[in-house]
Parts: structure tokens; sequence; C-alpha cells
């Protein structure tokens, strides 16, 4: 058939992306190790590694959902929801750390349980459906701190979790890892991923193939729900207090993530690997300014500037090779249509 | 008499490799209603979309008045005065009435004024010389679909229609509303406006027609005066053609019922009623019109629109098939009709696509295998002959036909007791073809049933053992296989014996 060369090209345009973005990252380090004295050091390392453990772990959620063809921008305000709860639970209510963390936990899923049976059931957009919790759980944690209640004097043994090291890295680090490959065998090792995969291509035509489809999206929205609710327990750790206004605009960190990863907006495309490398890139950039001396304003400009290089050099390549394609073909004479 | 309103010469058109019209003549006079009849895929369609400019012909001749027109694209069929009504009325239903009117006969400038009082009378003019009892201010969407079809009338008399196309204009009127849709029509004919009025019913198309032309793959053969021709003569007309032996024998005998529907109904997709088995072994035919409740009846029976009557019984077991899941668990596959947006992924690879139904068993504890997975993708390609460069190769990378085989794939994989397969072979080539057919008839004999719903009258005929009629959502006979051509088309269109009394 003659279709044979344009097939692979979808499978390796995706892996050029991954490349480009390794050697993004790459270069963020080589540069800015060269102009921050401080930054190459270990416990820099580890600093990037604290500050981008939160936002990271709602990527790695993310992930799949944006893989499905949704979106959840309700995960940075659960976050802040599960962060004051956490607080309550241990100061007001009484409970032990671990206690309250189950807690919280639990309610982190019942959140995602809230926007899944929404848009499964009901079939609404996800993006309307986490406006609104989005609106809403930060809304709760507002209404339980009253706006200005602030819980802090946590005890040392929890704090760690936040800002000692264990087993030598810093020990949230090992929850980051522990979670980033549990979602890389989901999404590319079962049967959860490819059907998150197909629902992203085309909802219809997983429903004709028998696939669950409400069960399977339902289940990427729990799971979403419950690691906000971990990252809201290693934020609270990590900074010593907790504030209805935790997490505020980490969805939109999240997304940008999961995009600069190479995973589509549209659904269907999209790997794990990816996210990592977006979370790093943005990770390292934010960090790296500081020690460039460069305002820290300018992180904001240059996260923009590097998604859309990012995203425009992988589509660029596309946009040519299509044109090549198209210009080999014209000038062969108008040939009778043959058969589709 | 003057030169015919409309006259199309030896029109031709091809779609691929496709020849959809291959030298149509067609008259239409001021002041007639020319009726256009022919089986699903006769070049009904073809020929309005020429006429309405959708679509330009490949070679003949356009002309108005006595004066050929070169090129006819939508712009000038509307300066010219063609107009059509489609089944579906195709207005905003957000807005008023007049509005929609006001957007199909203002010119488009920006900054203009408007003249809302100029619209509301213009609308008040149009509706009331239909006869139409329709506020101008009314939105859209409070009309019922004949108000609807009405304002699309008058925005067509608006723009000065001398030529009205209306394509199935009472598919969904009830009795009552078709009368009325009638008198305007006549009332439009008395004004000196040339219709041409598609309908698959017979007996509108006598109380209605000056003249009905009859298309068979893509070529008139012949128009009369309604006056001069009786209904068995017209049903001749379109099935025309012997059938030739060019399908693989029945080889099996039907063992014991393994699907049977009870008073099956679904309102929504106004399915209702509908009763019958399939015997292991046995191909069962769903014929119909386009509209007939075929494809509805199917997505019931998957659970793509559960059932809200009736039950469903396989081998003897009531089964509530509340979703494909369900079904696919009962054991039925279906391979849809459309076969890009629900029969393949598209973008994903042969083997994904083939495995896509067995999830649970070739991925026990949801664990993906892809050596097994690869294995059995290439057993399938290599038994259905799917011309693919791999398992990894893309849905879209296939053409029509192999798309065809790997969405059949799928539902072999399951080993399912019952297949539907929905117009399998529509679109695909004639070797590809002939496969497909070859490879039911190993499946029934190896105990299948097989639904099988085709708008190809022949195929229903050489492959199905029993073939079931459908009109009007319900199934309103069941013939034997290896039947007359007639008789099918008879029933589907709801002459013979099965008339009855309905309109």
């Amino acid at each position: 058939m003659s279709q044979t060369p344009s097939q692979s090209g979808s499978s390796k345009g995706a892996l050029r992306h991954e490349w480009v973005l390794l050697m993004v990252v790459a270069l963020e380090w080589l540069y800015f190790n060269s102009v921050g004295p401080r930054f190459g050091t270990l416990e820099n390392s580890f600093d990037i590694l604290r500050h981008s453990v939160e936002i990271g772990l709602l990527a790695l959620v993310m992930t799949p959902i944006i893989i499905s063809g949704g979106i959840d921008l309700s995960l940075g305000s659960l976050l802040g929801l599960c962060a004051v709860v956490f607080g309550k639970l241990w100061r007001d209510g009484g409970f032990s750390p671990a206690a309250a963390a189950t807690c919280t936990l639990a309610l982190g899923a019942v959140a995602g349980g809230l926007n899944a049976s929404l848009i499964t059931w009901l079939r609404l957009p996800p993006l309307i459906v986490t406006l609104g919790t989005y609106s809403l759980f930060r809304g709760l944690a507002e209404a339980i701190t009253h706006g200005a209640d602030t819980f802090t004097n946590f005890p040392d043994a929890f704090l760690a979790l936040g800002q000692e090291r264990f087993l030598g890295v810093p020990t949230q680090a090992h929850l980051f890892i522990l979670v980033a490959g549990v979602m890389w065998l989901l999404l590319h090792r079962t049967t959860l991923g490819r059907t998150v995969r197909a629902i992203g291509f085309s909802p219809e035509g997983a429903r004709h193939a028998g696939l669950p489809v409400g069960r399977r999206l339902a289940s990427v929205y729990v799971l979403a729900g419950l690691i906000a609710a971990l990252a809201a327990i290693i934020y609270t750790a990590r900074l010593g207090q907790a504030r209805a206004d935790a997490g505020t605009g980490y969805e939109l960190f999240a997304i940008t993530a999961v995009v600069l990863g190479g995973t589509s907006i549209f659904g269907g495309i999209g790997t794990l690997h990816g996210t990592l490398l977006g979370i790093a890139a943005i990770a390292i950039l934010n960090n790296g300014l500081v020690h460039a001396r460069l305002p820290r304003e300018a992180a904001g400009v240059l996260t923009g500037a590097l998604l859309l290089l990012a995203l425009s050099g992988t589509v660029i390549p596309q946009l040519w090779n299509a044109r090549r394609a198209r210009r080999r073909r014209h000038p062969a004479p108008a040939s009778p249509s043959s058969p589709p | 008499m003057s030169a015919p309103l409309l006259q199309l010469r030896q029109l031709t058109k091809s779609f691929g490799g496709a020849r959809a019209l291959r030298g149509v003549d067609f008259e239409l006079h001021a002041g007639e209603v020319h009726a256009l009849l022919g089986e699903n895929g006769a070049g009904k369609s073809t020929l309005i979309k020429i006429v309405t400019g959708a679509h330009q012909p490949d070679s003949g001749s356009i002309a108005l008045d006595g004066h050929r027109v070169g090129t006819l694209d939508p712009a000038t069929a509307h300066a010219l005065g063609i107009a059509c009504i489609y089944q579906q009325p195709a207005l905003f239903p957000a807005l008023s009435v007049m509005e929609n009117i006001a957007l199909r006969l203002e010119p488009v400038s920006p900054g203009r004024r408007v003249d809302w009082r100029q619209r509301r009378d213009r609308a008040a003019a149009l509706l009331q010389r239909l006869g139409a009892n329709i506020q101008p201010d009314a939105t859209v969407s409070t009309l019922s679909m004949p108000a609807q079809q009405l304002v699309e009338i008058a925005c067509a008399l608006g723009a000065g229609a001398r030529i009205l196309l209306m394509d199935e204009p009472t598919a969904s009127l009830t009795q009552s509303e078709q009368l009325r849709l009638f008198a305007v029509i006549r009332e439009l004919r008395r004004n000196g406006v040339g219709i041409i009025y598609i309908s698959h019913r017979l007996e509108e198309i006598f109380s209605l027609a000056d003249r009905v032309t009859v298309l068979r793959d893509g070529q008139s053969v012949g128009t009369h005066a309604t006056s001069a021709i009786d209904e068995p003569a017209l049903i001749r007309l379109m099935v025309g053609r012997e059938l030739t032996q060019i399908y693989p024998p029945a080889g099996s005998v039907p063992g014991r019922v393994i699907l049977a529907a009870r008073e099956l109904g679904h309102a929504a997709s106004g399915v209702h009623h509908v009763s019958f088995e399939v015997r292991a072994g046995e191909v069962l035919g769903l014929a119909g019109m386009v509209g007939a409740g075929r494809t509805e009846l199917a997505r019931i029976l998957f659970g793509l629109t559960p059932a809200d009557a009736g039950e469903i019984l396989l081998e003897g077991k009531r089964a509530a098939i509340r979703s494909p899941r369900e079904a696919v668990a009962e054991g039925i596959g279906y391979v849809p009709e459309d076969r890009r947006r629900h029969g393949v992924i598209l973008e994903m690879p042969v083997a994904e696509n083939m495995t896509m139904a067995i999830h649970p068993r070739i991925f026990p504890g949801g664990w993906l295998r892809f050596g097994r997975e690869r294995a059995l993708a290439l057993d399938y390609i290599r038994a259905l002959d799917v011309k693919c460069a791999g398992p990894e190769a893309v849905g879209s990378s296939l053409s029509g036909g192999n798309q065809q085989k790997v969405s059949l794939a799928r539902w072999l994989v399951t080993k399912p007791r019952v297949l539907i397969l929905d117009e399998p072979t529509q679109g695909v080539d004639v070797a590809a073809k002939g496969e497909i057919h070859r490879l039911v008839r190993r499946l029934t004999q190896e105990g299948m049933a097989v639904v099988l719903i085709s708008s190809d009258l022949t195929e229903v005929i050489g492959m199905c053992d029993r073939i079931g009629v459908m009109r009007g959502g319900t199934l309103v006979s069941i013939l034997p296989g290896r039947t007359d051509a007639h008789a099918v088309m008879a029933a589907a269109l709801g002459q013979g014996p099965m008339a009855g009394g309905s309109a």
C-alpha cells in the first residue's frame, strides 16, 4: 500500500518532541550552571525537587485526564481545601497527623468522585464541571478558615515529610517517584491507559468497541482527587502551614507541564515521561532564574515562551513534512482517480 | 410548450472509482411536480446536489429556460431561483422565524441598519402565501417539524425560487400534516413553480406528482406520466436487473434459535414492536429504505440505545442489554455502518483496534501483553488478508475495505454468538466485498447467527436465508431468502400484501 511511509510519522513525531524537550532541559541546566555558582549543587537540586513535587503530582494525574480529552481545573482548589481540612482535623479535631492524612486522602477521592459523576453520569463537559468545582472547593476552604485562619505548629515528625531527607533525598521525592512509577504503568502498561487513550481519540468509537467508557473516565478523575490530597499534605509539611489559598493557580502550572510534555489537548496523544520532562523544564527554569539573578517575574514570560516554542518546534517539522509530501504528490500528472 | 424550466442532459459524476451518475437526462417544467424515485444509492442525492450546485458534474449540461448554465455553484443556483427543502430543516433554532427568513434573504453588510418592521412584514406576507399560521416572532425551536418546513419553504419563496427540490419532505410528518404540505405544494404548482419531489412513498407520488423519473444504478430508466403507469410497473423499473449468481451458496442448515426479539422498541429512535428470531448458522437480512429503522434496531440490540419496550432473548434466556459492554458480554458483536467514526479508531494501530473488545480476556488483570496482542493481530491480518504495513500500522493508513476488515476482526476475535453487520460492504471495493461475503458464509457454517443490514438488494437476496423488511420503525414482513427483489422492494415501500392502511 502506498500509505506505508506516512503512518510511522506520527509515532516518530511524538518521540521527537520528547528529545527536543530533553535537550531544552539539558540546555537550561548547562546555562544556569554556568551563570549561577550555587545552581549545580546537590542542595539546590533537592531544592528544585522539593518545590516541584506538588505541582508535579498534579501534572502526573492531569496527564491521563488530558489524554482522555478532558481537563481538571479544580485540582489547585482541591489542594487548598484538602490542606485546610487536614489542618482543621489535626488542630481542632484532635486527629493524629496520620489519621488526619487518611481522612484528607479520602476527601480528595470523594471530591474527585464528584467531578467524575457529574462528567460521566450527567455528561457535562469536564471544563464546565471542574470550573464549577474550582470555585466550590476554594470557597469551602475559605469558609472553613473564615478566610483568615492559618494552621501552624505541626509536629516535627510530620514536617519531616516536607523538609527532611530520607535515604539521602528529600522525603517527598520518594512519594513522587512512587506515584510517577505507578502512573507510568497505568498509562502505558494497562488496559486503563489503553482505554483512556481510545476515549481521547474517539469517545463514540470507544463506546462502540464495548469499552467501559464511563467507569474508566471516572477512575482518572477520582485518582486525580486522591493525588491532589496527597499533594496538599506534602505542601502543608513543606511550608509548615495550611491556608485556604494553598495551591492557587497550581492547576494551570500542571496543565502547562503536561502540554509542554507533548500531550495533546485534543486527547489521545501523550506520555507520562513527556510530562516528567515538562515538569523538569519548568522547575529548573523557575529555580535557575533566581540563581542567575534575573527577576522572578521573568519566570512567567519564559515559561510561556518555552511552552509556545516547544509546541511550535514539534508542529513546524510536521507541517514542513506535510508540505513536502504534498509537493511530491502534486507535480505527478493528475492520474485517473483510483478506488479509495 | 415552452422550453423546460430545467433540463439536464447526459450528466455523469464519479466519486473515486464509484460512478454515481452515468448519463442522466431529466426535465422539469414550470408548474409541474416531478417525482424522482430509486433505490438507496441509485443516484438521487447526487442528482440533487448537482442541481443545488453542491457538486459539479464530470460531464453533461444543465439548462434553465433553454439557456445553458456554465458552472452551477450554490451561490449561482440560489441566484437562479433553485432552492432545496431537506428532510431536516436547516434553520437557526434560537432565532425567530423572521430572523431566519432575513438571514437567507438580506444581503450581508456590516453596519447596515436592521429594518425590523420590514422584516416582520415580509415574513408575515410569505407565511400568508403558504397559508401557514405561524407568528413571525416565534422562536424556531418552539415550532413543530412541519412548521419549520413551512418556514424553509417561505425562505425559498422569498428568494424567488422557481425550482424547488424536496427530499423526503414527509418523512417525519403525521398524516394531517402531510395533507397540509400537499396543499401547499399544489398551490406552488399552480403559481408556476417547478418541484422535484423525492420520496419512497409510492402513494404520495401517485397523488401528487405529474410525472415520475426512475433512477437505477446512476441511470434514468424512464420517465412516465403518473397517470400512465401503475405501482407494480414502477417497482419493476426500480429493481430492474436480474440477480447474477456471484454470491457464495448457502451451505449451512440453520440450527437452534440464538437471538430472539419480542416486541422490541425504543421510542426515541422510532423503533417499535419488532419481533424476530435468528438461528445458529443463519443470515437474517434486514432490508428497507433509508430511515426505516434498521440501524436504530441494531443499536438497540447492541445496547447503544437500550430498549425501552419488549425483550431480547439469547438462546432462550432473557438478556438485559443496557450498554455495548453488556452486549459484548452476552456474545453480540456489531460492525457499525460508519466505520471511520465508530468501526475503528483511526489514530490507533490495527492490533489495538482488533483487541479492543476483548481486553478482559487477552489482558488478564488489566496488564497489556504486547506479544499476545501482536500474535493475535497477525493471525487475523493473515486470515482476513488485511492489507497493512503490520499490526502497528494506524487505522487511517488503511483503505476503506481494509478498515472494514479490521472492524470485522475486532468482533471475530470475541467469538460472538450473534454478529450484526451494518452495511458491511458499503464503500468497499469489489474484491474486498467478495471476501467479506465468503467470510460471512464461513462464520455461519461455524454456527454463528448473523444479522445483515444492507441497502444493496442483490446482497440481501444473495446472502440471506431470510429477509426481514423494515418500514416506519418496525419489521413489516419476513420473506424467504433467494426471494424476488420486487417482493422485497414492494414490502419496503409499503405495497403489496403488507400495505395495510398506513400512509
